[in-house]
């Protein structure tokens, strides 16, 4: 399988960081099949902010979702494509994110590629602490860090170690709950608690969150949306991935403060250089902060290029009426209708 | 409000609880007449019966009679109980030990193991293994305990032998002192491991057969809100956080499906002491139930007042429990008002 993905791999351009191609996803319904994703093709490049704008239910977030092997199946299916990845981490090594194994994409997610979700109020357990939730993505994939922060050395070496490492990997059980209580060990414990705590607020800080300290003790429902939303980027960027995919980010939030987390995504994209798969139904947004922009109606992308081409010359009747929807330039009261194209 | 501070004030309120549930349970136990016929024999002449009647101040309003009984409690007598012969307060608390050490094992039976079930079949919803245990959990919630006793009892005990009946060994039993009334903690306390074995072999099946209609209702419960759960936002999230399906399951999604189990572990407990009455008669048990059936039959009030205080004080602390686990386990939850 990865043989005959590399060989596939080839045509990858050097600016590229993904690359989607002919993406199919299906989803079994009591009608029957649906063809929610029907055979897209766009690719990222490395460093920009890329647009994937439609209405709901055209099939953006089944895409977004693909790209980490987040989409259920059953019901879905992938019934073809690709979505191709350079992974900067291991040397530029690209690889096909529907062909890898669970383990394979698991050491990806959270790492190389991270996802900020729609609603902050859902994506946020309610009944762990933001410092629970934060620490997992850097217990997970950042557990060297962890040691050399907390100043202890030998990991894998001893015994001890041994049990300090599933205590950071989250792997415990009963045994090792026991064990971790043993004083000696309970002083390692302690040591690695507080250099987590201090990775936890390093990346709450990132995303301008006042008091990082006393907001990582708290749980989802005493944050604001906006705070919640913060939180949820801090635990994105918080390995410094690749790509982020950035699935309606602000649509849960009123009005000021999507300005706000507007702002911050842009600003940590350019200082770290991320690569963002932005999503939204809304065009004038889009326009502001992305550098090209694939329109997507019905499963398929219809148009796609440079954003600001595409705003003066839409081509697609599809594009052409949401720029007049979103801009209101025609008489009010009147909306923009197209023929829809009925779902096979 | 701080956990404590509730847990204080609501152990501040028990008291007041407490004496308008024996108001209640004084009220309620009234409407089966007067208690004296079980002191009464034949033999008797008016003239006795009037002297017994002023004996226990029966020959007073029934509100007086309240207070003379409320009084008597108060300084430690129950009363006096026609069916053991003994007073209350004699035999109550060892017959209570052996009712508890009952409800807890079949209690700790039906959480773990309805925890356990629920979880397994919630995350592999539709799979083989749900099917399994959905006929395990449906058959356990639609069997009468009795009938699933007296099946246990005949399979394990008159066919294959492997669980005896009763208590514990007689031999054992005299081996150990019993300062708890708990064997299973006599026998620890007591250091004697063939005691420990003998009380713990002696509690499984009636423990089971309680239990299993609690932990059919459990598994039910923790699967549909595990697979509830499971649907939810955050659990995407913590699988883009590159977090493997286990921790998924167990830190993220368990502990919140637990959020309405516990509601329902909490109304099981008053099941599993209904259910020490069927279940301590045909497992010749030696507790409050059966002394329970016997003092209903012949009228024994002074047993009847006692059990139903008693298990109402019990389910009393139960609530408070679980509404302070419940606020542990959902912090959206604002305990006080």
């Amino acid at each position: 399988m990865v043989q005959t993905t590399a060989s596939n791999l080839n045509n990858f351009s050097n600016h590229l960081i993904a690359s989607v191609e002919d993406l199919k996803v299906y989803f079994h319904s009591k009608e029957g099949l649906t063809h929610s994703v029907d055979g897209v093709s766009f690719d990222i490049i490395d460093g920009e902010i890329m647009g994937l704008v439609g209405e709901t239910g055209c099939g953006k977030s089944v895409t977004a979702r693909s790209f980490m092997q987040l989409v259920q199946t059953p019901p879905g299916v992938i019934a073809g494509g690709k979505i191709r990845f350079k992974s900067k981490k291991t040397g530029n090594q690209i690889v096909d994110l529907l062909s890898l194994t669970e383990n394979q994409i698991r050491e990806l997610r959270g790492e190389r590629i991270a996802m900020i979700f729609q609603d902050p109020g859902k994506a946020l357990n309610p009944g762990l602490t933001i410092r629970t939730q934060i620490a997992e993505v850097f217990q997970e994939h950042r557990e060297d860090d962890v040691f050399k922060k907390a100043k202890i050395d030998y990991v894998h070496k001893n015994f001890i170690g041994a049990i300090l490492q599933k205590y950071i990997k989250q792997r415990t059980n009963l045994i090792i709950k026991l064990m971790l209580l043993v004083p000696p060990i309970r002083a390692y414990k302690k040591k690695l608690d507080k250099a987590i705590d201090k990775l936890v607020i390093e990346a709450l800080a990132e995303t301008q969150i006042p008091n990082p300290e006393k907001v990582m003790e708290r749980y989802p429902h005493e944050l604001s949306g906006g705070m919640k939303q913060r939180v949820m980027i801090a635990q994105a960027i918080a390995c410094n991935p690749d790509l982020l995919i950035a699935d309606e980010p602000t649509t849960a939030l009123d009005v000021i403060v999507q300005a706000r987390i507007l702002e911050l995504i842009q600003e940590l994209q350019k200082r770290h250089k991320t690569s963002v798969l932005y999503i939204s139904h809304d065009l004038s947004l889009v326009r502001k902060i992305c550098d090209r922009v694939a329109v997507m109606f019905a499963g398929k992308i219809v148009e796609s290029g440079d954003s600001d081409t595409i705003f003066k010359n839409p081509v697609h009747p599809y594009t052409k009426g949401l720029i007049k929807a979103s801009f209101m330039t025609h008489e009010r009261g009147k909306l923009e209708e197209i023929e829809g194209i009925e779902a096979t | 409000m701080q956990i404590r501070d509730y847990i204080i004030r609501r152990l501040m309120i028990l008291p007041f609880l407490i004496i308008g549930t024996s108001i209640i349970v004084f009220a309620l136990t009234r409407i089966g007449g007067s208690p004296i016929g079980i002191y009464l024999s034949h033999e008797m002449s008016p003239a006795e019966v009037q002297e017994m009647k002023e004996r226990f101040h029966l020959d007073k309003p029934v509100p007086i009679q309240y207070f003379y009984w409320i009084k008597g409690v108060a300084q430690g007598d129950l009363g006096w109980s026609g069916v053991a012969s003994a007073p209350v307060i004699d035999v109550f608390p060892k017959k209570f030990a052996a009712t508890m050490e009952l409800a807890i094992a079949a209690g700790i039976v039906a959480v773990s193991l309805g925890i356990a079930m629920g979880t397994f079949a919630g995350a592999r919803r539709n799979k083989f293994a749900d099917h399994v245990i959905r006929i395990i959990s449906v058959s356990g919630a639609s069997m009468p305990l009795f009938w699933f006793s007296i099946l246990l009892l005949i399979v394990f005990w008159v066919w294959l032998g492997w669980f005896p009946i009763g208590r514990s060994d007689p031999n054992l039993f005299e081996a150990i002192a019993h300062p708890t009334g708990f064997y299973t903690i006599d026998a620890l306390l007591a250091g004697n491991w063939d005691a420990f074995k003998d009380a713990v072999w002696h509690l499984i099946m009636p423990a089971v057969a309680l239990g299993y209609g609690a932990t059919a209702i459990i598994a039910r419960m923790m699967r549909s809100s595990l697979i509830e759960e499971l649907q939810e936002d955050y659990i995407d999230a913590a699988k883009a956080k590159g977090l493997p399906k286990n921790v998924v399951l167990k830190k993220h999604a368990r502990r919140n499906a637990l959020v309405p189990t516990v509601t329902v572990i909490g109304l099981t407990f008053g099941f599993l002491l209904q259910g020490t009455v069927v279940a301590e008669i045909i497992f010749r048990w030696p507790g409050l139930g059966r002394w329970m059936a016997a003092a209903v039959l012949r009228g024994d009030q002074a047993t009847i007042m006692t059990y139903v205080m008693f298990t109402s004080i019990l389910f009393l602390i139960v609530n408070l429990i679980v509404d302070v686990v419940y606020a542990n386990l959902d912090r959206r939850v604002e305990l006080g008002d």
